[in-house]
């Protein structure tokens, strides 16, 4: 029930906010949609912990350990985006930025597609981890793409119809050729059990005979899996939409393609590893998540260092983070899916932070280029900017933060799964895109005054920043031990019993 | 019994239907007309909808049927309707030419259904049956055809509702598979696709519109503002 619970949620806050209109009442519907949300898919994860999974419709909604925990984060994602997007709307819509060329819609008109959509996304993304059927799910994560094409629209400026064809059109092949991939699964399934029902393409009934389908058949359909849901993860080198559609998006749609988003898609690609992994053993998974993983750190590098946008420095991130989980998956063993799941979580945290920050400075200086500004952010915005300088650090992977740990669970997983060169260059790519990060965050932010007003415009923008920091701080030191639980549930889901 | 009542006829019958839509894809591959590009593109669909139907009668499945109905529905007759629409309202009638020229193109379309027939020939099973179970799969290496040619028409075309249009033919080579391959997903997943790629569709429709408004073409190549 819980299951559906959820998903219902946003599916009304969407229906309520196109039905009222007014922003005071579409402002109200998402910060409560989002809090409900989240408290609902706490008890989710208290349920999952306490009975060991959730199943509804005779299976057809299933959540396991995996499921819960993904959901949980996106549900986060999805809390701290909301009241930040209050702030962020106000303030756009008081610099009248949403008309061009001094026509344009009532910012009425634009709110309303932010705030109908962003909940129709969140529906999607949790559809993607709680649909047991590996159709379905394919269903879901095309229907992210689909919600989010007209958030990256949401100003209209040539620029972001560039970016939005961009992102349509590689999402759609490459989402396309998953549907192959989840085409040939069923096949080579199909040959080995006979399955005709409903439950053939469910991953809880197919996880059991994993070994028994057609190898052949099964080696394709991973591959095709792979470009398709590794197109969504932004893994090079398909990674080409995502700089393009993060820096046109408004900030608060970035966060959740960014963060929540990303997860979806690693999630989906996880259960298809699995299903390769009983199939397959170990090898030809892993060597094909290894050489993505390491391209994808590898691309995020140079673009890092020579990055012009800061906006688009968030967007080569995540395309870092996103091999970054790739790689802990292929290095495999339960460290390696260990070392996965805690940077899934650690990012889902942190990568809020970066972006609420670089959309604070975005809104102050009134434009994401570096080259332009001649820095010195930290006298006019005393929140925002030191906050950015320690997400920075965070999203860098210094200790003491988080994703230091998880980083290197990932690269203990490396050590011990014997990928001696890619653990060394992940060291090196790691090293290499911490130097390229702080340098462009710190000119940005450190520096002599720039004579632009001091002062925070509003406390639905810097609380929310206030409250990540605090999070990530905090995360930093201890985690919650339901919370680890959790994590160390989803990872026996990738353990091999052959 | 019936002629048509002979597995066989109807494994006669599918490889006639498949090696069609071979033929409309390649001549999608070498047509500038956009008006003519979206009627073959409805033939197709329809000769689809077709094989879906003789396999659905030849294993009596209902299912099949549902699948078949959906496509005809949606992909021959909903989709080239609102494209053409589209096509008035944004008044292209030519594609440009494309980044590889038209001749070159119908040998590279060739050569890809070439290695189609090569990948398609590690699924062979000669052990199997033959019988109404084995219908169909030999059109493997069609769907395979299709999925290629329809991706490097995506590269190839340099306006934005031809793009569309190769998407859409890609996913017939999907959807083909699935028939050949599986007897169709189940239902749900099918009417969840057909679903996503109606929505697809609107948005993607939108989106020409507003970069045709903005700016003042549907020529992809022109956007290419953001870098780095």
């Amino acid at each position: 029930m819980i299951l559906v619970a959820l998903l219902l949620a946003p599916l009304l806050a969407s229906g309520l906010t196109a039905l009222l209109r007014g922003r005071r009442a579409m402002e109200a519907i998402h910060l409560v949609s989002a809090a409900a949300m989240f408290a609902l898919s706490i008890q989710l994860a208290a349920q999952v912990l306490r009975e060991g999974g959730v199943s509804w419709g005779d299976g057809f909604l299933h959540a396991d350990y995996f499921s819960a925990l993904v959901a949980l984060l996106n549900a986060f994602v999805y809390l701290v985006s909301a009241p930040y997007a209050v702030g962020y709307f106000r303030r756009d819509a008081a610099d009248n930025a949403f008309e061009q060329n001094g026509e344009g819609p009532p910012a009425e008109k634009k709110l309303l597609q932010y705030y109908a959509l962003a909940p129709l996304f969140g529906f999607s993304m949790f559809l993607v981890v709680f649909a047991n059927n590996l159709g379905v799910m394919w269903v879901a994560v095309e229907g992210t793409t689909l919600a989010s094409i007209f958030l990256v629209t949401f100003y209209g400026r040539p620029t972001s119809l560039e970016a939005a064809w961009k992102y349509a059109m590689i999402g759609s092949v490459g989402l396309s050729m998953a549907l192959f991939g989840t085409i040939l699964t069923y096949y080579s399934a199909h040959q080995a059990l006979g399955v005709e029902t409903l439950s053939g393409l469910n991953w809880s009934t197919l996880v059991h005979s994993a070994a028994q389908f057609d190898k052949n058949v099964m080696r394709l359909a991973f591959i095709l899996v792979l470009l398709g849901y590794g197109t969504k993860a932004g893994l090079a080198p398909m990674h080409t939409w995502k700089p393009d559609a993060y820096g046109e998006a408004p900030v608060p749609a970035a966060v959740l393609m960014a963060a929540a988003m990303l997860n979806c898609a690693i999630y989906a690609l996880a259960r298809f590893y699995v299903l390769t992994l009983r199939c397959l053993g170990p090898d030809f998974p892993s060597q094909l998540l290894i050489l993505f993983g390491m391209l994808s750190m590898a691309v995020a590098v140079p673009f890092i260092l020579v990055q012009r946008s800061y906006r688009r420095l968030l967007a080569y991130s995540s395309i870092d983070h996103a091999g970054i989980m790739v790689l802990g998956l292929g290095f495999g063993g339960a460290l390696g899916a260990l070392g996965m799941l805690l940077h899934m979580t650690f990012h889902s945290v942190t990568k809020p932070l970066l972006f609420f920050c670089a959309g604070n400075a975005q809104q102050h200086l009134g434009t994401d280029s570096l080259r332009k500004n001649s820095g010195g952010l930290i006298h006019s915005l005393p929140v925002s900017a030191p906050m950015f300088l320690l997400a920075t650090l965070a999203v860098t992977g210094t200790p003491p933060f988080s994703l230091f740990q998880s980083e290197f669970t990932i690269l203990r997983a490396g050590f011990a799964g014997r990928h001696t060169v890619p653990a060394i260059l992940f060291v090196v790519f790691l090293v290499a895109i911490f130097c390229g990060f702080f340098f462009h965050v710190a000119q940005l932010v450190l520096g002599p005054a720039n004579g632009l007003p001091r002062g925070e415009d509003s406390r639905w923008k810097s609380y929310p920043v206030l409250a990540l920091a605090f999070v990530v701080i905090v995360l930093g030191f201890w985690l919650p031990a339901p919370l680890f639980a959790l994590v160390e549930g989803a990872a026996r889901v990738f353990e091999v019993q052959l | 019994m019936f002629f048509w009542q002979d597995p066989q006829f109807g494994d006669k019958m599918i490889t006639l239907m498949a090696a069609l839509i071979l033929v409309l894809q390649i001549m999608m591959v070498a047509q500038h007309w956009l008006v003519t590009i979206i009627r073959v593109f409805a033939v197709q669909s329809f000769l689809l909808a077709c094989i879906a139907a003789t396999i659905a009668y030849f294993n009596n499945a209902p299912h099949i049927y549902a699948a078949a109905a959906l496509t005809l529905l949606l992909k021959a007759i909903i989709l080239p309707v609102v494209l053409t629409r589209l096509l008035v309202k944004v008044d292209i009638r030519r594609e440009v030419e494309p980044f590889i020229n038209m001749p070159i193109s119908i040998i590279i379309s060739g050569m890809l259904t070439l290695m189609a027939y090569v990948v398609a020939e590690s699924f062979q099973r000669p052990d199997e049956l033959a019988g109404p179970a084995s219908l169909g799969h030999n059109t493997l290496a069609v769907a395979i055809s299709l999925f290629l040619i329809g991706f490097f028409m995506m590269t190839n075309r340099r306006k934005a509702l031809t793009q569309v249009l190769a998407l859409l033919s890609l996913e017939n080579g999907i959807f083909l598979a699935a028939i050949s391959l599986t007897y169709g997903m189940p239902l749900v997943v099918e009417i969840g696709i057909f679903f996503d790629l109606l929505i697809a569709i609107l948005v993607l429709a939108i989106l020409v519109y507003r970069i045709r408004a903005t700016f003042d073409s549907t020529d992809v190549s022109r956007l290419s503002r953001l870098r780095g």
